[in-house]
């Protein structure tokens, strides 16, 4: 390969929720398997010496969520890219003060948005931009989860950037409104695992988004995707899009399943972090998307409690 | 022993149409395949429509008065197709008459007026109800039998769309006209709200939703609609009814329904055959149980034995007027809008 490989530091093995460890389950051996990175070093916490490490090109940030926006600032000081677990913050605040250093430091602030490198998904946000439903209006999106452990932080934390990800991916068109239900259907916790999103967007575009975690089920493997899809109705036609495919079913004695080939959504989440590191370019998505999509979750537990809808800051009027 | 009645109440029901458009075909259908009823008659304030209704039914009495056509006495009863707005006079008419009544939805386009004609139809002993026919359809049966019978468990989250494309006149049309149809939301969002409510055995508590004039901005109906139901026992419903979609050839009846047990679904391409011609892609629409045929027995049975529990109540339909009236209510504030305040509005 003529590019250059990036030195890694994995930092910080921890997710939401006490076994939920992406770091260790899902970038490393993405990272291990992609010809672009080599993993240098591995830390558990943010130490001086760890980022000084000029082998150190991108640092891969999975620590505690609540310390999560302080290590991705200190990496990005450092000099370091970034690859950062979602949520990227827990609130808007931490998000923007992440977006303000990535723009400052000029460095790459990837959050792990993976969804929107789906394969199907990847191909619907070409075939919207170029047209092919004319003018979007409403998108309606369902994300079920089914089995795994519940997040003990509730599953808008842990999941809603999924599909509000894809969902501004597909259109582009930020939102303005929110009205929000929050609700606990499966969890025994009290944590919420189930929200509903309806969202309000430029150009009138509306969504809808149901999010959530489902007790388990025969044919979904734990914590896999029991129904992820997207409607995108525009002006001149209809986009369906079902994230279960592409698949090759196969049916056996036991619960059916299904299989595909080729990279994986989080092998092309780092192909792009390559891609923007090479090319000196901010990522996309970028930190101030995720910034977006953190205002969107304040705002839906807003709404949730209040029970009415909530109009977002406009750009630029902070 | 069983013992016969020696009283011959197996004579089929003689049934009049009110209004002899789009819809009457169907409904006259349905009595022309029963034993229970017969067509006694059509009633339509346009004579020429009247009168060709009957020819085509086989020469059956037509008539442009219908205090006439009540005053029969070998009419028991009434199915009435006639625009929305004149769905409130017509049913006071037909209860002070002492017949029955199968009223197409909605009720009425008022919570108030839906409540004073069931009150009437109390008064009078006679059965009303209203025609959420897809209640009576295959798939929301194979949907309500499914969970009835406890595969997802307790029922909370439900979708349903049912989108297409501009099947109604030019804007003389009456359904174009909310003073007349009420707005889309009591035309034919009804049809969902019903229908959500009815899977998921619970009672409605507020509304919120969402309207588009998709084909022309100059529309004053929300050809979509997007209604989020919240429920009394915490389950959420989004309902998705669309006559603004393009192509207009779009034909799509979407179900999810999960529940604390398990999820059920009707895909989208579920319930058809897709069919790939010259002129595009369509659906197949696979044999079906005639849903009008299925809600005249259920009408008819509600009539034989009005103390047996019913196929749909008139608490049902006053509930589906409410919930359009929400639903219109919530498009124009914004915000979520509480059955109470649309119940309570119609009391006072
Ligand atoms: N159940 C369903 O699936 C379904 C589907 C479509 C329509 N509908 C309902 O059926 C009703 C009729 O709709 P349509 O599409 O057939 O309308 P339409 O305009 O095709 O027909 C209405 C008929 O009623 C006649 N009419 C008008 N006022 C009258 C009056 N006061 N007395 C007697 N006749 C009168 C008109 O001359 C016309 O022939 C509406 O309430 C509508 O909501 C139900």
């Amino acid at each position: 390969m003529s590019e250059r490989t990036l030195g890694v530091l994995l930092l910080g093995f921890a997710g939401l929720g006490p076994d939920q460890d992406h770091q260790q389950d899902m970038y490393l051996p993405a990272f291990e398997a992609h010809p672009g990175f080599d993993v240098v070093a591995k830390a558990t916490d943010l130490t001086d010496s760890a980022l000084a490490d000029p082998a150190v090109d991108v640092v891969s940030v999975c620590v505690a969520p609540d310390r999560r926006a302080d290590a991705v600032v200190a990496a990005l000081r450092a000099g370091k890219h970034v690859l950062v677990d979602k949520p990227l913050a827990l609130t808007a605040a931490d998000a923007a003060r992440v977006a303000a250093v990535a723009a400052e430091t000029g460095r790459v602030c990837l959050p792990a948005h993976h969804q929107r490198f789906h394969p199907m998904i990847a191909a619907a946000r070409g075939a919207v931009a170029g047209g092919k439903v004319g003018l979007p209006w409403n998108v309606q999106a369902d994300f079920l989860v089914a089995g795994g452990t519940p997040s003990p932080a509730g599953e808008l934390a842990n999941f809603a950037v999924y599909p509000l990800d894809v969902v501004l991916a597909l259109t582009g068109l930020r939102v303005r409104r929110v009205f929000a239900r929050l609700s606990t259907y499966w969890s025994d916790g009290g944590a919420d695992d189930f929200a509903l999103l309806f969202l309000t967007h430029e150009n009138g575009l509306t969504s809808t988004i149901s999010v959530g975690r489902t007790r388990e089920l025969a044919d979904t493997r734990p914590a896999g995707l029991a129904v992820h899809r997207y409607r995108v109705s525009g002006s001149h036609g209809v986009l369906d899009l079902d994230a279960s495919r592409p698949a090759v079913v196969l049916r056996r004695a036991e619960a059916s399943s299904s299989t595909w080939h080729g990279a994986g959504t989080v092998d092309r989440l780092l192909d792009e972090l390559h891609a923007a590191v090479a090319a000196g370019r901010p990522s996309s998505p970028s930190a101030a998307d995720a910034v977006h999509i953190a205002e969107i979750v304040d705002a839906v537990r807003t709404s949730a409690v209040s029970g009415t809808p909530v109009d977002l800051p406009q750009e630029g009027s902070r | 022993m069983a013992r016969h009645s020696v009283i011959d109440d197996t004579a089929p029901l003689g049934v009049v149409i009110v209004g002899a458009g789009f819809i009457a075909d169907h409904h006259g259908a349905a009595l022309g395949a029963s034993a229970r009823a017969r067509l006694a008659g059509i009633v339509d304030v346009d004579a020429g429509r009247a009168s060709a209704a009957a020819t085509a039914a086989g020469g059956v009495p037509w008539t442009t008065d219908l205090a006439e056509a009540l005053a029969r006495p070998d009419v028991g009863a009434a199915i009435v197709c006639t625009p929305n707005m004149t769905h409130e006079p017509i049913a006071q008419q037909i209860a002070a008459a002492g017949k029955h009544l199968l009223m197409e939805k909605p009720l009425t386009i008022t919570v108030a007026s839906a409540r004073a004609v069931v009150d009437a139809f109390d008064a009078a002993g006679t059965v009303v109800m209203a025609a959420h026919t897809h209640r009576f359809y295959d798939y929301a049966r194979a949907v309500d039998d499914a969970i009835a019978g406890g595969a997802v468990g307790r029922p909370v989250f439900a979708r349903l769309a049912l989108l297409g494309g501009w099947i109604w006149p030019d804007w003389r049309a009456w359904v174009l006209d909310p003073a007349k149809s009420g707005g889309h939301a009591l035309h034919n969002g009804v049809h969902l709200l019903d229908l959500v409510s009815c899977w998921l055995r619970d009672e409605p508590v507020s509304v919120y939703a969402r309207g588009r004039a998709q084909t022309a901005a100059e529309l004053r109906i929300h050809d979509y609609l997007e209604m989020h139901v919240e429920y009394a026992g915490g389950a959420n419903a989004v309902c998705e009814m669309s006559r603004g979609h393009r192509p207009s050839t779009l034909d799509r009846r979407d179900v999810l329904v999960a529940g604390t047990d398990g999820v059920l679904q009707l895909p989208a391409d579920g319930w058809g055959s897709t069919v790939v011609t010259e002129s595009g892609t369509s659906l197949l629409h696979p044999q079906a149980a005639n849903g009008f045929a299925v809600q005249l027995d259920a009408w008819l049975d509600a009539i034989a034995d009005p103390a047996a529990r019913r196929a749909m109540t008139p608490a049902d339909a006053v509930r589906a007027v409410a919930l359009g009236v929400a639903t219109e209510l919530s498009i124009e504030r914004g915000e979520p809008v509480t059955l109470d305040e649309v119940m309570e509005g119609a009391r006072a």
